[in-house]
């Protein structure tokens, strides 16, 4: 090689890596730079001076279908129409990752587990309140092939991706409907009529079924939907079909922004409510916009969020045990009905889990419906966009909890 | 013949590497999507696409800077702690304990404390990798020949004189030692910092695959990562063989 063309190359070399550093450099100064760039606001920014003033919006989510309407939110400029000014969102791979960054004050507003919401806020005693619900169903137990009934699932392990969900508490009321007993962790044969529960990442549940490591798995899509397409289970029941339009991912923000800029954390609230009014009638596209081929929010294909995003839950007959709800695989609403946080912390000391929940005692159902959960500016926001109705739900804005394991 | 010896290992590898994936898909078929060729035509196609260099270029940075840290932290304190030996027993028994704190265990801490973004990545590239800067240089000081630096007292030299023209070349083979470990380590925890809220990287990307299960992606990540750091490793050992050549090294 001629010493000429050799020296060239390491000069391009090192000015290609000078350029990297610059715009590495940049994104620092800048601070993180945002996933999506976001012309300047059409609308009037919020005047409001307080502690809101010059920051962006921050989101932390998780890639799965729970987080759709704060991702469509920023997909359709919804925040930018609030006048909310810059967003960035920031994804991360597991919950626990997700609640450290929120309890940081890295994000400011994420989409959680409701169970996890009620431990964040009981036992952690972090100041954060649920201002609405994300998602309704959106959940699924997987199955290997060999499981035909609940029995079938003694002696063996079953997956849940957080003790706090409430994924592990219809699990855990199926299981006691079907005379098993769970047993938290550890290691060793469990007795034919106990069935072991681990935690697992979700990305890991379909490879752990397909070794035969785990015999099924309760997850949010869309793992299940995953598993299907690989064809490594079946899916054995949907929690919408086991409570009625349960809540899963509620929208938290931290207590100090809710009382510092009202005005700031509704335009929010207003942004995810009328990202969930365009996600009920735009239900494949939104399936093909949120995929890796559409705007990447999340890494999925469109062929399996579609899966997720379908309307009807046709082929599915001969699982469904509620045809009556006409229960959808994932859909929106985002009333916060003070019946099912009373009742799910019921269900919550009825269900065991790993760690210290001496918290859970003491709590009563009907105060934390009133203290975790800020129902007005969501109602508000609802009545906005045309009521209830708009949602399929009840002008009284009261429902009735339906659970049937 | 021993220009051959490599391609001999890499045929064994490769030969391996497809026994291994056909055990498993005989039990698992999803394991499939591992086997080589899937996993070599992945590459193919993300390297053509730009996915992978992309990527690289984005997490490139984040390694050197974090390295680039750690020796910046770890030489000095390396050649002070192997050079002073009672500085080495007063921080002994913390180095000790600091040293084998899993990296990932400084998630939170590093979330709390700088945010989210390029800034905890870095750190903890930097916490994982700063050990065997500091302990190979340390113990290359350690090993000095006493009588050089008598040598160099005796005729009049400072021990900042001292550190930097006798310790430093001839703790130059262990530095670089320990600059090598330092790399290999980085990339080991990139992919698990990466986690932690960005939106582009190796690490990211190859958590990206395994969310949406399409596994030959993931190997093609995996050996693209590893042909980024073989890059790498053999850029430090040039720098090495120069640094040799330059006389630094018989110092």
């Amino acid at each position: 090689m001629k010493p000429s063309s050799r020296l060239w190359r390491r000069r391009e070399l090192l000015a290609a890596m000078g350029g990297m550093f610059i715009s590495w450099g940049m994104g620092w100064l800048s601070g993180c730079l945002p996933r999506t760039p976001q012309p300047s606001p059409v609308k009037t920014p919020v005047s409001e001076p307080g502690p809101r003033a010059g920051r962006p919006l921050r989101i932390g989510y998780l890639p799965i279908t729970d987080a759709s309407p704060l991702l469509v939110a920023d997909a359709l400029g919804f925040y930018r129409d609030e006048g909310l000014g810059d967003v960035e969102l920031h994804l991360f791979r597991a919950w626990a990752q997700l609640l450290e960054a929120f309890q940081a004050r890295q994000v400011d507003v994420i989409h959680v587990l409701i169970p996890a919401a009620i431990w964040l806020r009981y036992s952690r005693r972090f100041p954060a309140r649920v201002v609405a619900w994300n998602h309704v169903n959106g959940s699924a137990m997987t199955v290997r092939p060999d499981i035909q009934r609940l029995k079938d699932l003694g002696g063996q392990t079953v997956a849940v991706p957080f003790w706090y969900s409430i994924h592990n508490v219809i699990l855990q009321m199926l299981l006691r409907k079907a005379g098993l007993r769970p047993v938290l962790g550890g290691e060793g044969k469990v007795g034919p009529e106990e069935v072991r529960l681990v935690v697992l990442p979700p990305p890991e549940m379909p490879p752990a079924l397909a070794t035969g490591r785990i015999a099924g798995f309760i997850v949010a899509e869309p793992f299940n939907a995953l598993a299907e397409v690989q064809q490594v289970g079946r899916i054995f029941r949907f929690s919408g079909d086991v409570w009625k339009e349960h809540a899963c991912c509620v929208v938290m923000m931290h207590e100090a922004d809710l009382e510092q800029a009202p005005s700031w954390s509704r335009g929010v609230i207003r942004a995810v409510v009328r990202a969930q009014v365009w996600l009920r009638q735009n239900r494949q596209e939104a399936a093909r916009l949120l995929s890796r081929e559409g705007r990447a929010y999340l890494p999925h294909p469109p062929k399996v969020l579609e899966r997720v995003f379908a309307v009807h839950l046709a082929g599915y007959e001969d699982i469904i045990q509620n045809p009556a709800w006409s229960p959808m695989r994932i859909d929106f609403q985002p009333y916060p009905y003070p019946s099912f946080t009373e009742a799910l912390v019921s269900a919550l000391k009825e269900t065991r889990v790993e760690g210290e929940t001496g918290f859970l005692g003491p709590l009563k159902p009907a105060e934390v419906a009133r203290d975790l959960v800020l129902e007005e500016w969501v109602r508000e926001a609802i009545v906005e966009v045309g009521g209830p109705k708009v949602f399929g739900q009840p002008a009284t804005w009261r429902r009735q909890e339906r659970i049937e394991p | 013949m021993a220009a051959l010896l490599p391609c001999i290992g890499l045929a064994l590898g490769w030969g391996l590497w497809e026994a291994l994936i056909r055990v498993a898909s005989s039990r698992a078929p999803i394991a499939a999507a591992f086997a080589p060729a899937p996993s070599l035509e992945a590459l193919y196609r993300l390297v053509r696409e730009g996915v992978l260099p992309y990527h690289a270029a984005v997490s490139l940075p984040r390694v050197l800077i974090g390295v680039g840290l750690a020796a910046g932290v770890g030489v000095p304190m390396g050649l002070a702690i192997g050079y002073f030996r009672s500085l080495e027993r007063i921080t002994a028994p913390v180095l000790q304990f600091v040293r084998t704190i899993s990296p990932l265990s400084w998630m939170p801490i590093a979330v709390i404390a700088l945010g989210i973004g390029d800034r905890p990545v870095i750190f903890l590239i930097a916490i994982a990798s700063v050990w065997p800067i500091l302990l190979n240089t340390a113990s290359g000081v350690r090993h000095l020949n006493r009588s050089w630096l008598w040598l160099a007292r005796s005729v009049g030299a400072s021990t900042t004189h001292i550190l930097i023209h006798v310790a430093i070349p001839a703790v130059g083979p262990q530095l670089f030692t320990g600059l090598r470990m330092a790399v290999g380590i980085a990339w080991v925890v990139l992919v698990p910092a990466e986690m932690l809220g960005v939106s582009s990287g190796l690490g990211y990307f190859l958590l990206d695959t395994r969310d949406r299960l399409s596994y030959s992606e993931l190997m093609a990540s995996i050996l693209w990562i590893g042909v980024v750091g073989f890059l790498l490793d053999t850029g430090i050992r040039a720098l090495e063989a120069r640094w040799r050549r330059s006389g630094a090294g018989q110092a």
